[in-house]
């Protein structure tokens, strides 16, 4: 492999996969404390009705309307799924199951009642990327990493998710302490005068627009993945907040970096006839990083941890 | 890893270059029009083997370095290759030379698929006179690559188009001479629309045109009253779709009392397995004409255009017959 092959190939993918590794490590966590981490799944089946609308009304399957569908869809189940925990009072799990089931059969319904059969509305089709087709055709060379310029000249999906990056970082550093005490203790919270609703929605639309985006460029399951094992991996090692987002960041910038290597790079530098995919095995390398952390936290059985369940991280 | 010290290379073969043009291709189909134009001054890969499905293939690692490194890049286009199509245009963008066979079909000789206007039929290649339209097109774009031997290119793409002609004319001969009533072909997915219309035969597929869009029960209850009703004796599977669909058919018919067999299993997304004559183009034709000629009463092709079979060997299947 040329150094031209890998800047083309290898760089994008591995800078589209490291991005959404940290933006989904650093969302991960707040779902994880809040118990909601099959979120992103739960998001990926419950924007299939705003797709088919959206493609309904508009007749047409363009980037923007499809995300816009999206977009609303996703904003419409999250409220629901917390309408549905709260007056239903059944646990947060429950109530995800319930709404993007619900949400994913409408959907199917509407394409075979408009009998839009043969056209692609699956989010599969239209929605969810693959990291094999970020490349980076205009580079010419390690010059290229260092000018601005250049760099604007990117895959979309990579700017896209250094946008969202920087869109996360920003949320999360502003609403620092809300989030922090909402996540741990709402009561405690809620006394205290915090609009405990609020903030749930801002973090849960930050969430969809986050997952959205970064479905679209990488594909679902390594967005599921990343916003559950990098957060569950931290959560078995440390009882600080702080240190839990740092290394859930570090975690999952980590499982792309290693998984991208592990699946595409090695079957190259061996000269095997194939490469593994490269989403699939991000995601496992993901998985192995809660199983390793799991052994190592043994060691700590002996402190209480309360809120991790490992229930749901095993999910 | 491994990247220090090495630069950049040429991208662009030089036409002066005596080495092979590398052509990478997606199908099977394509590669044999590829090969055929191409000759001994091309060396062509192909993405998907034997039966992939095209529809659903996505890219790995491994075929984007080819991608990459091609000379030219030939695919078959209409949205078969749906999830290759992303970096297919960003190939485009970087005017790499990258040629969809369909585009050189008219729009008027396209089917359409489904309701919506604008999304055609890709399955071009099953009418063997509409897949030899794309020949001038990849000869073209071979000599705008080698300008010195674009003589050698035309010359073979005449040859080639005229193997296709025959081809084309003894599959109408054979297909002809299946009786009319018995002219409906049920196959699993709708891959046979251009088929049909070449040669006369209604097309049903269980399947709509992509392999991805699931029958519904429905779908195959109406299908089963169609077999009944019309006493339809025969139905084919296909070798890079699951037949699954097509056993629901029988075991319908059968519990309505009427036997429906398989008429036997043909190539439609990917040609045949590798080393085989039905690897090529007009192998998987021939084995396809040969089937379902046979399978409906008819008689198989005449002769093959299979260099390893002698005539003695395309006789024997005639006397068999007569």
């Amino acid at each position: 492999m040329t150094a031209i092959e890998f800047l083309q190939i290898d760089f994008p993918a591995m800078l589209a996969a490291g991005l959404a590794g940290v933006i989904c490590g650093l969302l991960g966590n707040l779902l994880v404390l809040r118990r909601q981490s099959l979120m992103g799944d739960a998001i990926a089946h419950a924007v299939l009705p705003g797709i088919v609308i959206s493609f309904l009304l508009t007749g047409a399957l363009g980037a923007t309307t499809v995300l816009l569908g999206a977009t609303v869809s996703a904003i419409v189940a999250v409220v629901l799924i917390e309408g549905v925990r709260r007056f239903g009072v059944v646990e947060p799990g429950a109530s995800m199951g319930v709404v993007f089931t619900l949400m994913f059969a409408i959907g199917i319904v509407l394409v075979s009642v408009f009998g839009a059969d043969n056209v692609h509305l699956e989010p599969e089709h239209i929605l969810f990327g693959q990291l094999e087709n970020i490349v980076w055709l205009d580079a010419s060379g390690w010059s290229d990493v260092l000018s601005v310029e250049r760099l604007l000249t990117l895959p979309s999906e990579v700017l896209l998710l250094g946008g969202v990056l920087v869109m996360t970082v920003g949320f999360i550093t502003v609403l620092s302490k809300e989030l922090k005490v909402t996540s741990f203790d709402p009561s405690f919270a809620s006394a205290a005068g915090l609009p405990v609703m609020v903030i749930h929605f801002a973090l849960m639309i930050m969430v969809a627009i986050a997952t959205i985006s970064a479905f679209t460029s990488v594909g679902s399951i390594l967005v599921i993945g990343l916003l559950v094992c990098p957060a569950a991996t931290a959560r078995l090692l440390t009882d600080r907040y702080q240190w839990q987002m740092r290394l859930s960041a570090l975690f999952g910038l980590l499982a792309s970096l290693g998984g991208y290597t592990l699946g595409s790079l090695v079957p190259l530098y061996l000269q095997l006839d194939f490469s593994l995919s490269a989403s699939g095995m991000i995601a496992v390398f993901a998985g192995l990083m809660v199983v390793v952390a799991a052994l190592v936290s043994l060691r700590r059985r002996n402190q209480v941890i309360y809120e991790f369940n490992p229930d749901q991280a095993g999910q | 890893m491994l990247l220090t010290g090495v630069q950049a290379p040429v991208w662009a073969q030089s036409s002066a270059d005596s080495a092979p043009l590398t052509v990478v291709v997606t199908t099977g189909m394509v590669a044999d029009v590829a090969r055929g134009v191409g000759g001994d001054l091309v060396s062509v890969t192909s993405l998907m083997n034997a039966g992939v499905d095209p529809h659903l293939y996505k890219l790995t690692r491994r075929d984007l370095s080819r991608l990459m490194s091609a000379d030219l890049v030939l695919y078959s286009g209409l949205k078969l290759e749906g999830k290759m199509d992303a970096v297919i245009a960003r190939l485009k963008k970087q005017n790499r030379p990258v040629v969809a066979l369909a585009e050189s079909i008219s729009s008027d000789r396209l089917l359409t698929s489904g309701d919506y206007a604008g999304q055609y039929d890709p399955h071009i290649w099953m009418d063997v006179s509409r897949w030899r339209e794309t020949i001038p097109a990849v000869s073209q774009a071979l000599g705008r690559l080698l300008p010195e031997q674009a003589d050698t290119f035309a010359a073979n793409a005449e040859r080639y188009a005229d193997e296709l002609q025959t081809l084309h004319q003894s599959a109408q001969q054979s297909l002809n001479s299946i009786s009319v009533n018995n002219r409906v072909l049920v196959t699993a997915h709708d891959a046979f629309g251009y088929f049909g219309d070449a040669y006369d035969i209604e097309v049903i597929g269980v399947q709509g045109v992509s392999t991805e869009s699931e029958a519904g029960l429905k779908r195959i209850e109406t299908l089963v009253g169609l077999l009944v009703e019309r006493q339809i004796p025969t139905v084919f599977v296909e070798s890079s779709v699951s037949r699954r669909n097509v056993d629901a058919l029988i075991a319908g018919a059968a519990a309505q009392g009427h036997d429906v067999s398989i008429g036997g299993s043909l190539f439609s997304d990917a040609t045949g397995p590798a080393d085989t004559w039905e690897a090529t183009y007009r192998g998987m034709i021939e084995h396809n004409v040969n089937t379902i000629a046979t399978a409906l009463g008819g008689n198989p092709l005449a002769d093959s255009l299979n260099p390893a079979n002698n005539s003695s060997a395309s006789n024997g299947l005639v006397m068999e017959v007569n």
